[in-house]
């Protein structure tokens, strides 16, 4: 700063020293209104005729006097302002003399009626150019739709005659220019008739030479009063758009590939209307992130829609078990299971003004996956083993259709009403073909065959679901008072049917009809569901540094379920042990207070909340019978704790209690059993209760902007009351397994996690590393049993107690070390170990290994190649089990024009033909190793038009 | 050169006449329009940066900014956040503003600055230091005065500064770090509407030397000049490293 005013300085004075009279001076000179009042405390600047820069500044005194003494001599502008005139220019320009004084100099006043009605009541600012004065127009409010002469009546000092002719500071105006042209001919009322007035953006007034003495270029004196209107640069007007389309062809066992993906967007300040198209069969998925901000615009997110109130800053305060697809539309970064086929497009509309927000969304997608899976399992039982071999070959096809609505308005300052209205449309085709063979070894013995299954599941579901919410929001003169009050109707129509095909053979059975026992069943279930919700919300200040929160929510839903399974091998016989009936009735109170005490960074709270669920439901084999009643009751008292701490110096601490409430899947209370695989059939349990999970948490967070270190740590523990946990009962015969929910206290886990990140050579490189380690205990029931006469005989029942440990590390590196050269790896290690207290000497430990190196270049003439490997390594050696699945990547990319606004891309996924989907577990009583065919090697050659302009992605940039 | 300047200013401020409208106390509403920000970083592809536009247009337009006060006399200014700055606009949340007062004493021509930036608390201590600034041929309303229009660029960061200043309050001071018109700052903008710093109401009365002090803070003493090389360094880093440098300096 004081290098340039000392060159600022220096300029002045060369400057000075060039002109004419090396000499200092005194100027002085009297500042004073039309009438020769003296306007005292007026401000004087000696200003750079050069760039206006200000050299010198005084004030008046009360004669409205002023002297400048001890000037350096050369030119100065002399700007003499006084509140209410407009400000007196003058170039000064001294001579010989020591003293120059200019009198007075006169300053006029501001008309009254500009002043008030444009500056101070409109708020316009007032540019004074000579004698003209010109302001904003967009200063005046005038209704949409409205024509320049309505705007011009509402400037003062202009009149408009019924006719539409203007006058202007009492004088005829005769000429209307647009940008300083004249606008179609020379009747001013054509402009101001025709034209919108939100297109203008400013109104000058002033005395412009005639015609005549333009065009002669001798001045006759007489002036027009001319006014000229600024037309608006389009500022926020605009569109943009981008279509890549790639193509590859058929090769490695797979038909031709293709990706096609574009969007269009159009956008003034208050509309947006966007539209996105995408195709694809390379498992690259739907809309990613940046499509759906592009698609959704400023309506991407918005907070406060929540419409169901509690405890600040604990999610949501119920959840049902329920395995519905969202309303909201579905942002997949691609799964990378097996093949899949996308389609999805969408059309957006927002209109956003101040007061109110609207925005409409229709989208539709449409997946297609195939899954070829091995799955491999052990089972512990106790004194025996129990090994799975699952074939299976799996078609999922689902469509969508989704429409949203979301309305805001402000209804003044203090109230705000927002409605919500979400739907979806979705039908589903499912085909799965089984193979199952389960062997049984008892304590280290060889493998036995015991069963096989050999199963088909066709399943052919449409839902429908529709959610709307009423938000309102009312805001208080006291600050901090606040009040909310949300109302909720949500419907789900679900009609599935399921056909079921199966043949199963065990082998250790003593009879031949037991040996053999094969399924052909139709198995439809409709489930209706209605559910209404109320929630309130007040927020009481109290002695300045605290809020007391009250909220109350409200929720019933009824769900009628109608599962009918029929036995087509029977004539289409109901199965009356299968088929179902029921009407549940769903009630859910909760009433809970907080205080919080917040203030420079604190935030603590401390809460508790009483609720009650009541479950009310009748049922029966067939709708036609009588009902049986089942009610439940359930009340908890739900404490919540929180802490946020902002720390000196970007250092952050949070922390926490809270309970969690599961309430069971409406399915899992009904007592039926459902057979989709014979091998493993499950069974509801009317008993069941909520389970309640209680949570602990703490972290850290701190981040050195100076020298780019950050670190955070967290700890959290939970435990489980009632958790819901599946049972198993092993029949010891045909190893058939029935599971069924059941309440076990005693669960718990915990958590923790460190992450360390520093530049080694700022800006070049980053070293991150990272640990977590996590325990935990839960709980299997396992009953061996026995069938004796048709009846169920229990042989053995153990309460398996699995530990488990993870430990998992790493670290990733990041070199940016040329703007042509960057570079990003990573390295992981997960091991996880788990001991099964039902057969100790299965306990076992899986590691996952991950590599991973990013390789970015740049060539010249925009040439741009990328290059990753992605090398995993799986093991579980108690399972014999290694699998290794390196992925190598590339792609060489063209940016054409000198627009950039295209570029050509030719890629090879998978180069060395190796990728395989793989997954492992060990938990529970059992551990599992899974791989899944997955799309391999294949290429694409695609083509990008993007009318914002291709940027080459060198860096990674997740977080803008 | 400059020296001489203040002599004059001094010389030709008439500032006993005008005693009723030389101390008081403006309060402030800073507002920091982060989409506009983000379309000055290079490292942005425009596609990005239209991004950023279209989907924080309605939070932008919902935005409060924050509360910031200037104290004023004749002879020093003391500008600081105001009461509650750190605090939701609904209240119920609050966090913790950093270290930031700015005080300039035009009679002893020092400017002491404590600011917390980069992870650290700074005294910025140094003689006095006002830009060139352009006047310019505007007036408007103000917090209920009529102000004119001044102009001048930080080189540092590469910003337009505007100005509008009382024509009627005849103190030289202003907020954040900018003084040396010949009235009081009341509006200021930074880079064409980045960040927007408008007046909502002017008190005159009294300022105590009590209110003016600076408190005592813990802090690295530093040279106006060590702060631009700070700055400096950290834009530079920051566009190298692809990161927005004003989440961690005062834009």
């Amino acid at each position: 700063m004081r290098n340039l005013f000392l060159l600022g300085a220096l300029c002045l004075l060369t400057m000075v020293l060039h002109a004419q009279t090396p000499t200092r001076f005194t100027l002085q000179g009297r500042a004073v209104d039309t009438l020769n009042n003296a306007l005292p405390s007026s401000t004087v600047m000696l200003l750079s005729p050069k760039d206006s820069s200000m050299v010198n500044f005084g004030r008046t005194d009360d004669k409205g006097a002023f002297t400048f003494k001890n000037l350096r001599a050369g030119s100065y502008i002399l700007k003499v302002t006084f509140v209410g005139y407009i400000p007196y220019n003058a170039l000064i320009k001294n001579g010989d003399e020591a003293v120059l004084d200019l009198g007075g100099l006169k300053l006029k006043p501001i008309t009254k009626e500009l002043m008030e009605v444009v500056v101070r009541t409109a708020k316009a600012p007032l540019t004074i150019k000579g004698d003209t004065i010109e302001y904003n127009a967009a200063s005046f409010k005038v209704p949409p739709g409205s024509t320049v002469e309505d705007l011009l009546r509402k400037l003062p000092g202009v009149q408009i005659d019924q006719d539409g002719n203007i006058r202007a500071q009492g004088q005829a105006v005769n000429k209307v220019t647009v940008d300083g042209k004249q606008f179609f001919g020379s009747d001013p009322k054509l402009a101001t008739k025709n034209l919108q007035a939100d297109a203008i953006t400013k109104v000058q007034v002033f005395n412009d030479k005639t015609e005549q003495a333009k065009l002669t270029g001798v001045d006759d004196g007489k002036k027009e009063k001319t006014v000229n209107l600024q037309l608006k640069e389009e500022f926020k007007k605009g569109g943009f758009g981008k279509l890549t389309a790639g193509g590859g062809p058929a090769s490695n066992n797979v038909s031709a590939r293709y990706d096609v993906r574009g969007n269009y967007n159009k956008f003034d300040s208050k509309r947006q209307l966007s539209a996105v198209l995408l195709g694809n069969n390379t498992n690259q998925g739907g809309l990613s992130w940046n499509d759906y901000q592009d698609f959704r615009g400023s309506n991407s997110f918005n907070w406060n829609d929540d419409a169901d109130f509690g405890f600040s800053g604990s999610g949501r305060y119920i959840s049902f078990g329920d395995d519905n697809e969202s309303l909201s539309i579905p942002i997949s970064g691609g799964d990378n299971r097996g093949f899949t086929r996308n389609l999805a497009g969408g059309v957006n509309y927002n209109y956003d003004t101040k007061k109110t927000k609207l925005s409409s969304s229709y989208f539709f997608n449409q997946t297609r996956q195939d899954l070829f899976t091995l799955r491999e399992q052990e089972r512990f039982l106790p004194g025996s083993t129990l090994a799975t071999t699952d074939t299976s070959t799996q078609m999922n096809q689902n469509a969508n259709h989704r429409v949203s609505l979301r309305f805001e308005k402000q209804l003044d300052t203090m109230q705000t009403l927002i409605v919500i209205s979400n739907g979806r449309l979705g039908i589903g085709n499912n085909n799965l073909t089984s193979l199952q063979r389960i062997n049984q070894s008892i304590t280290g013995g060889p493998q036995q065959l015991y069963s096989t299954s050999n199963t088909f599941n066709g399943t052919q579901a449409n839902q429908f679901a529709l959610a709307n919410t009423a938000l309102y929001r009312l805001k208080f003169k006291k600050k901090g008072r606040s009040f909310a009050a949300s109302a909720t109707y949500q419907i789900t129509k679900n009609d599935a049917d399921l056909r079921l095909q199966s043949v199963n053979q065990f082998f250790q059975a003593t009879t031949v009809s037991d040996m053999f026992r094969n399924l052909n069943q139709d198995q439809n279930t409709d489930l209706l569901s209605n559910q209404y919700k109320g929630s309130l919300l007040y927020v009481e200040p109290f002695a300045k540094k605290f809020y007391w929160e009250t909220f109350y929510n409200f929720s019933l839903r009824f769900d009628e379920v109608d599962r009918g399974v029929f036995n087509l091998n029977d004539s289409r016989r109901r199965v009356d042990t299968l088929s179902l009936y029921y009407k549940n009735t769903y009630t859910y109170n909760r009433l809970g207070s907080s205080v919080r005490y917040s203030f420079k960074g604190l935030n603590l709270s401390a809460g508790l909340a009483g609720q009650s669920f009541v479950l009310d439901g009748q049922y029966s084999r067939e709708r036609s019978q009588e009902l049986t009643p089942i009610r439940r009751t359930y009340n908890a008292l739900i404490p919540n704790v929180g802490l946020n701490y902002d720390l000196k110096n970007n250092k952050y601490l949070y922390g926490g209690y809270s309970v969690g409430v599961q309430i069971p899947a409406s399915r899992d209370l009904q007592p039926v059993r459902t057979i989709t695989n014979p091998l493993f059939v499950t069974v509801g349990n009317p008993n069941l209760l909520p389970g309640l999970n209680k949570e602990v948490q703490l972290g850290f967070y701190y981040f050195n902007p100076g020298s780019f270190i950050n670190f955070s740590s967290s700890v959290n523990s939970t435990w489980y009351d009632n958790q819901i946990v599946y049972g198993q009962s092993v029949d010891t015969q045909t190893l058939i397994t029935t599971t069924s929910p059941e309440n076990i206290s005693g669960g718990r886990s915990t958590g923790t996690y460190l992450n360390f990140g520093f530049p080694l050579k700022k800006t070049k490189a980053t070293l991150n590393l990272n640990g977590q380690f996590s325990a935990g205990r839960n709980f299997t029931p396992i009953r061996q049993t026995r069938q004796v006469g048709g009846v169920t005989e229990i042989v053995n029942d153990v309460l398996n107690d699995t530990k488990n440990q993870n430990i998992s590390g790493g670290a990733r590196l990041e070199l940016t070390p040329k703007e042509w050269l960057t570079f990003y790896g990573n390295a992981n290690v997960n091991i996880t170990n788990a001991q099964y207290s039902v057969n100790t000497a299965q306990n076992q430990t899986i590691y996952t290994y991950t590599y991973r190196g990013d390789l970015n270049l740049k060539f010249p003439k925009d040439i741009y190649l990328n290059t990753t490997l992605n090398y995993r390594s799986y093991i579980n050696d108690r399972l014999g089990f290694r699998q290794q699945v390196p992925i190598l990547n590339t792609s060489l990319y063209h940016i054409i024009g000198k627009a950039k606004r295209a570029e050509v891309r030719l890629s090879a996924y998978d180069l060395l033909n190796r990728n395989v989907f793989v997954s492992q577990y060990a938990g529970q009583n059992y551990s599992q190793t899974e791989s899944i065919q997955t799309l391999a090697r294949y290429f694409l050659l695609s083509f990008t038009y993007n009318m914002r302009g291709v940027t080459a992605k060198m860096r990674r940039q997740d977080f803008y | 050169m400059y020296r001489l300047l203040i002599g004059l200013l001094l010389l030709s401020l008439p500032s006993l006449v005008m005693a009723q409208k030389t101390e008081g106390v403006v309060e402030f509403r800073r507002i920091t329009h982060w989409s506009k920000i983000y379309t000055r970083m290079t490292y942005l592809s425009q596609e990005q940066k239209d991004r950023i536009m279209l989907r924080s247009k309605n939070w932008e337009e919902d935005n409060k900014g924050e509360k910031m006060k200037l104290l004023f006399t004749p002879t020093q200014s003391l500008y600081t956040y105001s009461g509650d700055a750190s605090e939701s606009e609904d209240a119920g949340y609050s966090w913790r503003q950093s270290e930031l007062i700015m005080t300039r004493n035009f009679e002893k021509e020092r400017q002491t600055d404590i600011m917390e930036m980069l992870g650290r608390v700074y005294v910025v201590d140094d003689s006095l230091r006002t830009p060139t600034w352009k006047i310019g041929n505007q007036i408007k309303e103000v917090a209920g005065y009529i102000c004119m229009k001044a102009e001048t660029t930080d080189p540092i960061k590469n910003q337009t500064i505007t100005a509008w200043f009382a024509q009627d309050i005849p103190v030289s001071a202003g907020p954040e770090r900018v003084s040396g018109l010949p009235g009081l700052i009341l509006e200021l903008d930074l880079n064409d509407g980045d960040v927007e710093i408008v007046a909502q109401s002017v008190t005159l009365r009294p300022v105590t030397a009590e209110e003016l002090k600076l408190p005592k803070t813990k802090g690295k003493k530093i040279t106006d000049a060590d702060y631009n090389a700070m700055v400096k360094k950290k834009i530079a880093e920051s566009v190298a490293a692809h990161e927005n440098p004003y989440w961690s300096i005062r834009y």
